[in-house]
């Protein structure tokens, strides 16, 4: 059930108990984590902190927990499954769920006593009523006592009983089949697509707003966590728009106090501030140079893949005054008279070249002297942490890797993953700009499919879901720029990458066709459910989002088996 | 030349400079003794043959060797007293029980004043704060919480708190739990304090 008062109702339960933070490994999930962590260190709260990268884990996780704890919070996992079917809890376990994937199970929903969902009633949902889905038995024990009786009366009359007994049994049966036949369309209407909802960070920073034990570490992290969903495409635009007045409000309100010279605050204070910053990935940290050539926005729409491109980007540059020998230098060291008008100056450029979104809204951070950071930087710092792939560590260790850096004592994991970062975004650019080039997109008929071979650079890296999801988006933009077939520009884009060579598993992604006004909803869950039953390829649906799946290499010969659902909406 | 091994003796601690105790070095205090025993008998007959015979031409290497008994002396001593010192910090470091390891540098006699130092800080601690007493080798950094947040290192199998309840501790989870129950762990090197 949805938690009205989430104060009364979740904080105050858990007030003086132990609970078993169960959290997914997403940015999202990190910084609710971190901020639902600062709010139990301010009450002497205890609890258990458990990372789980899937289903499998979730479940390990829970029988090691369920015996010593009463109360689980499960972070951007478990919302849309039947949590009590799969984990076949004691009675007295209870479940708050802060889970941001949509559509949310209807058993979650309806269920009173031990799930509770901290999501908003009104938050995108649209979930059916009770009455549609759910059907008291009783109903049925009453036709069956009915019909006892009737068919105890004396035999003249009976039959006159009976035919009318028949009928309305025939009626009452027709009427089920109706019923049953309407439920199934209703839920599969509501199940087929996935997406996202309000971030769960900003979820938790409510509840710390509303205890007033905010502060602007956590109004920092609710930012990354917002940020981190429109930087993966989990939200609209106009979604994300919205969010961004909300952080807005809190912002002015935690910098509100007046600065003069006498009372100016210290350097190393925190500042959060509103940006409307450029789209340009990691560009103070980075050259401004290579940070056009690796952002996904500025390098399809100047297609850097071509020698047109290139030349095209050498235009752009020269058209903005802009020296290449400072353009190529780090930002830090590039002429203060240069970076005082850049947005500007890039802004009235880039109208002219065609990008008329170069600019964003979105937040940055400032503390100490050499400290400032823009929650995309964060982002993508975090995000290439948590999925280093680096041989020594297990999924937890980078979990934990990750969640250190967004402290911020922790600044030099910080920069580390900056690094890594950079490294990720080039070996996407270099990946789709190979695949672009080498034709390695095939059109399968109702949707386009690639894969990554093994000898591929870098193709470690892809071999995590948010890498390869990104990687995906990435090329279906590049590629719907430049394929001259105009069926194509509208099919959604299935892509594969090696796994883990020894066992012989890929790993696969689906994400949904591209266009201007997409509502992000991905219907890949559904049918690659079907297509791992008409090919008896064993697939492991582990992680948290339908989307992405584990499957062994025979799972891509099926891939002709990939249909879609009759109703399938490509807006 | 005299006196090497006495100084042998002080190299070897002062190599270790960080507090851990080496192993005791019987056979070098042997020698030394042994040392110090020969100069003394040397002595003890150079000075009867200058009393009876008047030869005061070895009164000089009388007192050389004076000097270096007095030197050897001066040096086994600290040997020893330096040592004690390293063992008392064991006990507001490691608690009443020794790891063996560390029991096992220690000489018989070493070993017996360490437990009635032992013995001597508990009955002092029992004397504080009324009847329960106070454990004064907690908390030596004043605390800034009672509670703090500890990550955990390696896999640890259950750990039971004050009121009954087990945690388990798995490699790579964190768990915000009374500073008290944490620090021995932390000590061993099984739970990390994780500052935010």
């Amino acid at each position: 059930m949805f938690i009205a008062d989430i104060r009364k109702d979740f904080y105050e339960v858990v007030a003086n108990q132990r609970v078993v933070l169960l959290v997914a490994p997403d940015i999202d999930a990190l910084c609710a984590c971190k901020i639902l962590q600062a709010l139990f260190h301010c009450d002497q709260i205890q609890y258990t902190l458990v990372p789980v990268t899937g289903w499998q884990d979730l479940g390990t996780a829970f029988l090691e927990h369920k015996e010593q704890f009463r109360y689980f919070v499960l972070i951007n996992c478990g919302a849309n499954v039947d949590l009590l079917e799969m984990l076949q809890p004691d009675d007295d376990s209870i479940f708050f769920i802060c889970d941001t994937h949509r559509p949310v199970d209807v058993v979650n929903v309806y269920n009173d006593t031990q799930i509770k969902l901290l999501i908003k009633q009104d938050d995108d949902l649209g979930v059916p009523s009770y009455d549609d889905i759910f059907r008291d038995e009783d109903e049925e024990g009453e036709d069956s006592g009915n019909e006892s009786d009737e068919g105890s009366e004396p035999s003249g009359k009976r039959r006159r009983f009976d035919e009318g007994a028949v009928e309305r049994r025939i009626e009452r049966q027709r009427a089920k089949r109706e019923w049953e036949a309407r439920r199934r369309e209703i839920l599969f209407d509501y199940e087929q697509y996935e997406y996202h909802g309000t971030s769960a960070a900003m979820m938790f920073f409510e509840l710390a707003w509303v205890l007033t034990k905010d502060t602007k570490d956590m109004l920092w992290w609710a930012i990354i966590g917002l940020t981190d969903q429109w930087v993966h495409d989990k939200i609209t635009n106009m979604k994300y728009v919205t969010d961004i007045a909300t952080m807005q409000r809190h912002v002015s309100r935690h910098s509100h106090r007046n600065e003069d010279e006498e009372n100016s605050l210290s350097i190393d204070c925190m500042r959060i501030s509103f940006e409307y910053d450029l789209r340009l990935t990691l560009y103070q940290h980075w050259s401004l140079y290579e940070s056009i050539c690796n952002s996904c926005y500025t390098s399809c729409s100047f297609k850097l893949w071509t020698l047109n491109g290139q030349k095209k980007l050498q235009e752009f540059l020269a058209d903005m005054g802009l020296p290449l020998k400072q353009v190529r230098q780090k930002f830090n060291s590039m002429d203060m008279s240069i970076k005082e008008n850049l947005r500007d100056v890039i802004e009235e450029s880039s109208n002219k070249y065609g990008m008329k979104d170069i600019r964003i809204q979105t937040f940055g951070v400032h503390f100490g002297f050499k400290n400032r950071f823009l929650a995309s930087d964060m982002v993508h710092a975090t995000a290439a942490l948590l999925e280093s792939a680096e041989k020594d560590d297990s999924e937890t260790d980078t979990f934990i890797k990750a969640l250190d850096a967004l402290s911020r004592s922790n600044i030099d994991r910080l920069h580390s993953g900056i690094e890594l970062a950079k490294k990720k975004l080039i070996a996407i650019q270099q990946t789709v700009a190979s695949c672009i080039c080498t034709n390695l997109i095939l059109s399968q008929g109702p949707f386009l499919y690639c894969y990554l071979m093994e000898g591929t650079p870098d193709v470690k890296l892809f071999s995590k879901p948010m890498a390869l999801t990104l990687l995906c988006k990435y090329l279906l933009k590049a590629f719907v720029l430049s394929t001259r077939n105009k069926r194509c520009k509208l099919l959604p884009l299935v892509m594969a990458a090696p796994k883990d060579v020894e066992k012989g598993t890929v790993i696969v992604v689906g994400i949904p066709p591209e266009s201007e006004t997409s509502d992000k909803k991905n219907f890949f869950g559904r049918a690659f459910e079907k297509a791992a039953e008409s090919t008896s390829s064993r697939t492991l649906h582990d992680h948290f989002d339908t989307s992405t799946n584990n499957a062994e290499n025979r799972f891509l010969d099926g891939k002709l088996f990939l249909k879609f659902p009759e109703r399938e909406r490509c807006e | 030349m005299f006196c090497e091994k006495a100084i042998e003796l002080i190299r070897e601690l002062h190599r270790m400079s960080d507090g851990q105790l080496p192993a005791f070095n019987e056979d070098g205090l042997r020698q030394v003794l042994q040392e110090m025993e020969a100069l003394y008998e040397q002595n003890q007959s150079d000075v009867n043959e200058a009393k009876s015979e008047g030869r005061a031409e070895l009164i000089p290497s009388i007192k050389l060797r004076h000097c270096c008994l007095l030197r050897n002396q001066r040096c086994v001593t600290a040997y020893l007293y330096d040592r004690l010192l390293r063992i008392r910090a064991l006990r507001w470091e490691y608690g009443s029980v020794l790891p063996a390891n560390v029991r096992f540098h220690m000489c018989a006699e070493e070993l017996q004043w360490f437990s009635q130092y032992k013995k001597s800080l508990a009955s002092f601690m029992r004397s504080l704060g009324g009847d329960e007493g106070l454990d004064i080798t907690q908390d030596m950094k004043p605390p800034k919480s009672l509670y703090i947040e500890v990550r955990c290192l390696k896999d640890h199998g259950e750990f039971e708190i004050d009121d009954g309840t087990v945690i388990l501790l798995k490699k790579n989870s964190q768990h915000f739990l009374p500073r008290w129950k944490c620090e021995l762990l932390i000590r061993q090197g099984v739970l990390e304090h994780v500052v935010s």
